[in-house]
């Protein structure tokens, strides 16, 4: 009997620090046309879920998860991974198939090209130059 | 106490009153048809006067106004949603349509190492003086196309490179940036958008479609002509000539970049002779041979 109250207790613990650890930084918004949320910080990771632009993504920030600098720890609906944070804005974006509604919907694009459309901005090495 | 006028209280005269007018009233309302009761119900323009005392005639009028703006608004914005993207945005959005359709054959989704692409090219960009140039680079995995580049929006281009040639070559970062450098002025120059674009993109590119029916076929056309573009029709002796010069130019403040751009043209030269599965490359950038005499000084006759 004890030794099950212990368990409980350190059980409980553990879905306290679980639940309390966790803090939403902010909602922001995807900016490319359509993105994934991988299920780990590396470009080439599987997808957790496909979404598209302006779709809202909560960023939050765990002692338990370490995202690198280039990631950002998001959940988005039940799925919990991690974005590219040059693909999140702050304010929500002027997307294309926003400003085009009618024509992007006329393209009828199938599942497959939603995800290789996500996986091309996993892909892109950008760039722009300056003047120094 | 009770308060009286002339001997009968003051309330029971207000009483005896109020009853006469009020039986006076109902008479003269006796005497009215029934349809004219009616008539002063429904016209108003008895209490015309207090409506417009009230102000509630004008605020009417305001409304009446507002709704008709509104709908005009609501007219307008129904019919923003009917555009086509105007020439400036349909570019970039076809071309990334086309990788994605092509995603397959062109094998761009695919786990490779970090070759250091972007600091290479843009510092070799920077340094040639090309400032506020925006470049998406995309490797594939194929040695069916072995480059080009693609108009992207907002002046952006996306340039598409093959690592199994860039691998079978042995090529340095510097050479890769050259190559890219090559089919950014292609790209910069307007060949590719001249030989893909159509009548029909010309003519419907940033139209309303909300009377008309959308027209599918220009979006295909335009993806037919990529594909044309970039498998079988490529560049002219004339196209190629313009870029080797442009490069030529570009290059000559800088030994060290033109040496290497000369070398490696030798190198690609050799490589495609002698390689079958590259045999295509000539005819749609020709030719590496050619590129090498049009940089090499004349030959001076003694």
């Amino acid at each position: 009997m004890l030794w099950m109250m212990a368990f409980f207790s350190i059980f409980s613990v553990l879905a306290e620090t679980t639940s309390t650890d966790e803090k939403i930084v902010g909602v922001f918004y995807m900016k490319p046309i359509f993105g994934h949320v991988h299920q780990s910080s590396v470009r080439t990771s599987a997808s957790l879920t496909t979404i598209q632009c302006a779709h809202p993504v909560k960023v939050i920030e765990t002692s338990k998860v370490q995202a690198g600098p280039e990631w950002a720890y998001v959940q988005v609906a039940d799925y919990k991974g991690f974005v590219l944070k040059e693909y999140l804005s702050e304010k929500r974006p002027d997307c294309f198939q926003g400003q085009y509604p009618k024509f992007f919907d006329s393209l009828n694009l199938d599942l497959a090209e939603l995800y290789y459309w996500g996986r091309l901005y996993d892909h892109y090495v950008q760039g722009d130059t300056r003047v120094k | 106490m009770i308060t009286t006028y002339k001997g009968i209280p003051v309330l029971s005269k207000l009483m005896m009153m109020t009853l006469l007018l009020s039986a006076t009233a109902h008479a003269q309302d006796s005497e009215k048809l029934q349809e004219e009761k009616e008539l002063e119900l429904v016209n108003f323009t008895h209490i015309k006067k207090v409506l417009q005392q009230d102000g509630l005639s004008q605020e009417a009028k305001q409304k009446v106004k507002q709704v008709k703006i509104l709908k005009k608004e609501q007219k307008v914005m129904e019919g923003s949603r009917f555009f086509y993207p105007p020439e400036s945005e349909l570019w970039g959005f076809v071309s990334e349509y086309w990788l994605v359709k092509n995603a397959q054959i062109l094998g761009w989704d695919f786990n490779k190492p970090d070759y250091g692409l972007e600091t290479s090219f843009k510092s070799m960009m920077e340094k040639l003086g090309f400032y506020q140039k925006k470049f998406k680079i995309l490797l594939l995995n194929t040695p069916t196309v072995v480059r080009t580049s693609l108009p992207g929006s907002d002046h952006e281009i996306i340039l598409l490179l093959s690592v199994p040639f860039i691998r079978s070559l042995d090529l340095t970062k510097l050479e890769i940036s050259l190559l890219l450098l090559e089919d950014f002025l292609r790209m910069e120059a307007g060949y590719f958008k001249k030989q893909v674009s159509t009548d029909k993109m010309k003519k419907l590119a940033g139209a309303n479609f909300e009377t008309t029916k959308i027209d599918p076929s220009m979006v295909q056309e335009l993806l037919a002509n990529y594909d044309k573009q970039v498998n079988i029709t490529g560049y002219t002796f004339q196209q190629q000539f313009e870029i080797t010069k442009k490069m030529d130019a570009f290059l000559k403040s800088s030994p060290e970049l033109w040496n290497t751009y000369f070398k490696m043209l030798s190198k690609i030269d050799r490589f495609i002779k002698s390689n079958a599965q590259y045999k295509d490359y000539v005819k749609l950038y020709p030719s590496p041979e050619m590129q090498v005499k049009w940089l090499s000084p004349d030959e001076k006759v003694l």
